[in-house]
């Protein structure tokens, strides 16, 4: 070749040694590099541990936190009912107005005086704050109560079911040991938690207010993303002409994908409520916030779900005389149906962990009794663990992270759905 | 609610029209040997659009118009004298008229209330009556001009897959109006608050405390909205700390799980990692304020260092970084797996290690890609809310201290837009302010990002 | 009889469940180019690639036999596989240089291994290398160009010139010519010859042109199995199998 200098290719320093490759230099190095090697494949495997290690720290950490929000100390409390209702008969409890009559009895001093009578002049600091609402659920449920002595398990302040978790200072610790050889103590499921909602004391909190704004709000999501999602994707994927429009709508897409959730709180502030003054706190406007949010989400699955549905199918649909839209409500759509089942789940499950949207139109309040409607003030489960997790008294911790746990799994089911429709249903072509 | 009672009823009597129609339409014969252009349930649908859709466009119409004269009649009714002056005063008299009259209220705090609860009460009655009749009437003479084109060669397909495509674009018609809503909104508020605040202020002046007085002649009443500490916070804690964590363990998972790990091991790591991303925020901030902050600060002031807080950036920045690993390693994942398996076996071939191939050949080559994702990540994490409401602070520090305390925007347009105070109010409008900075810094990044990727990707093809 | 560099004895080479090379003994020269040839898919590239234990990096990929360079065996235990393959060099059907700059290709295999103290021995190794390579005057004005940027010839030998400066004992190269055109193609084959006695050389190609013109010695495969195997000449002129006849005819394959 022409341009090969002659001379230069005879003498390539490095050939002049043909054994260098077995030299104590080159062996060393070898040696080096292997171990580089090796420390390398060792930071990639810690850099593995580490992140699953967070993971499992953090699920830990709730799980062994929660674990004690799912179970309540209870006091044994003989109640003498007829000491403050003298007068009342069970007929005017269960009468119009009777809640108002209830409403009327000093049922918190009388669970005072009856737990000073039964543990000494400190026996009120034994119960929680709302130690009375048990007597009052219990009277609701049976007005005949009212004219008799009854005995019932009234929940614990958050001191004592402090201890009696194997938590407290030593002067409760021995109080409960004492309680329990007496039998008047009990630790069980908190059959509360799950079926009440927000209070301010912490023995008396529940899930279930918020639990229920959860539902309604996510229903709203769904019956709005998931047909308006699935409708857009069929326009784009099957009908939308390449133009100007089209082409919007793509990027209004996919940009609405990558906006922080918060920013969509600030559109249903500004938009449903200051606008259309539409109701705050409602599950109707964190409903719709929320799906305007999950609906890009869905419109991409869904397009690639759409997309995967082969051509041929298509192809043989028209062939037989049917019009473009009898092919795609007929054939394409129940083909694609799996993936977008699944993608709408993940959407879901991503509207379901969010919380700050749902601030910004103020979801944040205070909710002591569960919404009836969609359009009474709610809250939800991750605003709820929000809210208590601002909460000073140490026996929210606790019950924030039973609600935690119990969001988790939630999500988890709702993902493992996902993955079974996935492997499942999703035919490959 | 009554006008949802009127849409049932229009509801029903689309179903019935729609029978009717089916059953005419079965009659059709087709003659000679032209197929009949419409099956019976076309013609049915046609029938059925008719009788629905202008009567619930009227009742949703009517849901506005009807509360607004129901009001008209009560304020002009005898009674109304004694209403207060239009104002917040007044609004509350007339919800709580309202409540009364649906029952939700038994006893009201105003007695011009009392009184005028039957007034409303009538005139709901009235007004509901008067809707239904008219929800009828669109509905029938919906109805009737359908019936009239039910014929055997009438192209009633057509019709209803035309409705069909209104629907279909009016469905990808909301992906615009939403990003509109989105900007306009924005906008709008944020012209508000340049009106009050100077954008020169807001962006460069280094002051941040828009705790406005109650009343005008305190002091400080002025407030100071100079957005810089918020903006370095952000970045501090989103795309400086959060990344240092996030991009060395995404990454070099990517490469572990990728390039060493036996395929077993990577089909369960790759799902568990994946977890990461999908645990709520919310429950990520309870961790960060909750374990880690005290953790970080217990360990500072052990180490004797000064300024350290319990609400520090590094907590939040920390645990935001362990939220977004799977982002960062998720794309790294793509990209290395992009880079043709030629380039790899070219190295190995001249006798490169594994990890001399990964780090020379591999990494620089998936590059872009990777720093897409870096940017995709970043975007994420200065948009994310609720760990740093619940870990960060609320002091508006200009610190390089990662165990001070430091704001974000996240963190202020929660706490401006939470409280009680006028709508317009120079607090309340600087949150849209920040809102809008915030979406046009995550855009850009976003755009940036996917541009980065697609030309990667293309190199490779 | 020429020297022997390497050497295969009863190599049997599987994938998972499936056998790809059955018995293949063979013996590369030090001096000459050897040629591989046969249909698609007997197990050419597979048998090459066992030769610098490229197939190590094939998940399930598994290999039987002997086979020895300069009388060490490469599959023992001691047997350095980041050693072996510096002495037994590799060029890919398709150019496949690195996205940085053409310097840097080149200077990649020097570096790893430490075979330049300083930038100008480095230099030297990337001048010398594409000196021979015949490269240099093409692209001596642009080293640090991208060498992604060259045309596929220059590709191809931009990684031959790669090869080269690791300064190895034996190139092997599948295919080289397969993804070039005419032109390029007669380059390579050109320089193949100019290369041929420093490096012992193996090559693959489906083109039988090719291996008459550039190899002295051709080895024949079929079905994985190795039919026929000497002087070029005769496999061409006057081969012993009915195989290996009905293969250079062009009746199969
Ligand atoms: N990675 C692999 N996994 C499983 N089987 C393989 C793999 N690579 C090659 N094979 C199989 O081994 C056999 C030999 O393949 P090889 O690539 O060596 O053939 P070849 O002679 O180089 O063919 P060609 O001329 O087309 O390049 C083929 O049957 C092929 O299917
Ligand atoms: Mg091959």
């Amino acid at each position: 070749m022409s341009d090969r200098a002659p001379g230069i290719g005879g003498d390539l320093p490095v050939t002049s040694n043909p054994s260098r490759w077995n030299s104590d230099v080159m062996q060393r190095r070898v040696a080096r590099r292997y171990a580089s090697e090796r420390r390398f494949r060792r930071i990639g495997l810690f850099a593995v541990a580490l992140s699953a290690g967070f993971l499992a720290f953090l699920l830990l950490s709730m799980v062994i936190n929660g674990a004690r929000g799912f179970t309540q100390t209870e006091i044994k409390l003989t109640v003498n009912f007829p000491s403050i209702a003298a007068g009342v008969t069970p007929a005017a409890l269960s009468a119009k107005g009777g809640d108002e009559a209830l409403s009327g009895l000093d049922l918190e001093g009388l669970a005072a005086s009856e737990a000073t009578a039964a543990y000494g002049e400190n026996g009120a600091a034994l119960l929680s704050d709302g130690a009375w609402l048990t007597l009052r659920d219990a009277i609701k449920s049976d007005p005949t109560l009212i004219t008799r002595k009854g005995e019932m398990w009234v929940p614990a302040s958050v001191e004592i079911d402090a201890a009696a978790k194997g938590r407290g200072d030593t002067a409760n610790t021995r109080l409960v040991a004492q309680l329990k050889t007496n039998g008047q103590i009990k630790t069980g499921l908190n059959k509360t938690f799950f079926t009440s909602s927000d209070s301010t004391d912490p023995t008396v909190v529940g899930i279930w207010g918020a639990f229920k704004g959860t539902l309604l709000t996510m229903l709203v999501t769904a019956l709005l993303a998931f047909p308006v999602g699935t409708l857009a994707a069929l326009y784009l994927e099957e009908y939308a002409p390449r133009n100007r429009w089209t082409d919007l709508i793509e990027v209004s897409i996919n940009n609405l994908a990558a906006v922080p959730s918060i920013i969509f709180g600030l559109l249903g502030l500004a938009v449903f409520l200051n606008f259309f003054h539409m109701p705050r706190s409602a599950p109707i406007v964190g409903g719709l916030t929320l799906a305007l949010m999950t609906m890009p989400v869905i419109v991409i699955a869904s397009r690639n779900a759409i997309k995967a549905v082969p051509p041929s199918i298509r192809d043989g649909a028209l062939a037989m005389g049917a019009s473009p839209v009898q092919v795609v409500f007929h054939h394409v759509l129940p083909l694609a149906m799996p993936g977008i089942l699944t993608g709408t789940i993940i959407g879901m499950a991503r509207a379901l962990g969010e919380t700050a949207p749902l601030i910004m139109i103020g979801m944040r309040a205070f909710i002591s009794s569960p919404p009836t409607s969609f359009t009474e003030p709610a809250t939800v489960l991750p605003v709820q663990i929000f809210l208590w997790s601002d909460e000073v008294s140490s026996g929210f911790v606790e019950k924030t992270s039973a609600a935690i746990i119990v969001l988790l799994v939630f999500l988890m089911t709702m993902n493992a759905t996902a993955i079974y429709l996935r492997n499942h249903f999703e035919r490959r072509w | 609610m009554p006008l949802s009672m009127i849409a049932v009823i229009v509801l029903a009597l689309g179903a019935i029209a729609f029978a009717a129609a089916r059953s005419k339409a079965r009659l059709f014969k087709p003659v000679g040997t032209e197929r009949l252009h419409s099956r019976p349930n076309y013609h049915a649908a046609h029938m059925l659009l008719w009788v629905v859709v202008p009567a619930l466009i009227f009742v949703a119409m009517w849901s506005f118009v009807a509360p607004r004269l129901i009001n008209q009649s009560i304020l002009t009714s005898p009674a109304a004298s004694e209403l207060p002056p239009p104002g917040i005063e007044r609004d509350a008299v007339l919800n709580e008229i309202r409540d009364l009259a649906t029952g939700k209220l038994e006893v009201s705090f105003n007695p011009a209330a009392e009184q005028l609860a039957p007034v409303y009460r009538d005139a709901r009655d009235h007004y509901t009556i008067l809707g239904g009749i008219a929800a009828a009437l669109l509905a029938y003479a919906g109805g009737g001009y359908a019936w009239t084109r039910l014929r055997r060669e009438f192209r009633a397909r057509n019709r209803v897959e035309r409705a069909v495509m209104v629907v279909l674009v009016a469905a990808s018609l909301i992906a615009i109006f939403t990003t509109f809503g989105i900007v306009i909104s924005l906008l709008f508020e944020s012209l508000l608050f340049f009106q009050k605040v100077s954008p020169a202020e807001f962006f460069f002046s280094l002051e941040w405390s828009p705790q406005t007085a109650m009343r005008a002649d305190q002091v400080g009443s002025s407030g100071a909205f100079g957005a810089v500490p918020l903006f370095w916070g952000t970045i501090f804690i989103g795309a400086i700390i959060a990344m240092i964590v996030a991009i060395p363990l995404g990454l070099m998972s990517a490469i572990y799980l990728t390039q060493y790990a036996r395929p077993r091991f990577r089909a369960w790591m790759k799902p568990l990692l994946e977890m990461l991303a999908g645990v709520p925020t919310v429950v990520y901030g309870y961790f960060a304020a909750l374990t880690v902050a005290p953790a970080i600060r217990d360990a500072a002031t052990w180490a004797g260092i000064p300024g350290a807080s319990s609400e520090s950036a590094l907590a939040a920045g920390v645990v935001m970084g362990v939220m977004i690993i799977p982002f960062v390693s998720s794309m790294a994942d793509d990209s290395l797996a992009a880079v043709p398996q030629a380039m790899k076996d070219g190295s190995l071939a001249l006798g490169a290690t594994p990890s001399e191939t990964i780090r020379r050949v591999l990494v620089p080559a998936a590059l872009p890609g990777v720093v897409g994702g870096v940017l995709l990540a970043v975007s994420r994490a200065i948009g994310e809310t609720m760990i740093v409401v619940m870990a960060a602070g609320m002091a508006a520090n200009l610190t390089l201290n990662p165990f001070a305390t430091v704001t974000t925007v996240t963190t202020q347009i929660v706490a401006l837009l939470t409280g009680d105070q006028e709508f317009d109010s120079a607090k309340t409008l600087a949150a849209f302010a920040l809102g809008l900075t915030l979406l046009i810094v995550t855009l850009i990044l976003n755009i940036i990002a996917l541009r980065v990727v697609k030309k990667y990707r293309e190199a490779y093809e | 009889m020429a020297s022997h560099k390497m050497s295969a004895r009863d190599v049997n080479v599987f994938y998972g469940e499936k056998q790809a090379i059955r018995n293949v003994s063979i013996d590369v020269d030090k001096e000459n180019v050897t040629a591989f040839i046969g249909p698609s898919g007997c197990g050419k590239s597979t048998f090459l690639r066992t030769l610098n234990r490229m197939n190590d990096t094939v998940v399930g990929c598994r290999t039987e036999g002997r086979i020895e360079l300069d009388g060490e065996d490469i599959y023992a235990s001691e047997m350095d596989v980041v050693l072996l393959r510096a002495r037994v060099g590799m060029v890919f059907q398709k150019p496949n240089p690195f996205p940085k700059s053409i310097y840097e290709n080149i200077a990649y295999g020097p570096r790893i291994h430490g075979l330049a103290e300083n930038k100008s021995a480095m230099d030297h190794v990337v001048e010398t290398s594409l000196h021979r390579a015949g490269l240099w005057n093409e692209v001596k004005d642009r080293l640090q160009e991208s060498g992604t940027a060259l045309s596929g010839g220059q590709q191809q030998r931009l990684c031959i010139a790669r090869a080269i400066a690791v300064d190895p004992e034996v190139i092997l190269m599948d295919e080289p010519c397969s993804a070039l055109d005419p032109i390029a193609t007669a380059k390579i084959e050109e320089l193949i010859t100019e290369l041929r006695g420093r490096f012992a050389i193996v090559i693959v190609t489906h083109n039988m042109q090719q291996a008459a013109r550039v190899s002295q010695r051709t080895a024949f495969f079929h079905l994985g199995e190795l039919v026929e195997y000497g002087a070029t000449a005769d496999i061409f002129t006057n081969p012993t199998q009915t195989r290996t006849q009905d293969y250079i005819t062009g009746r199969y394959g």
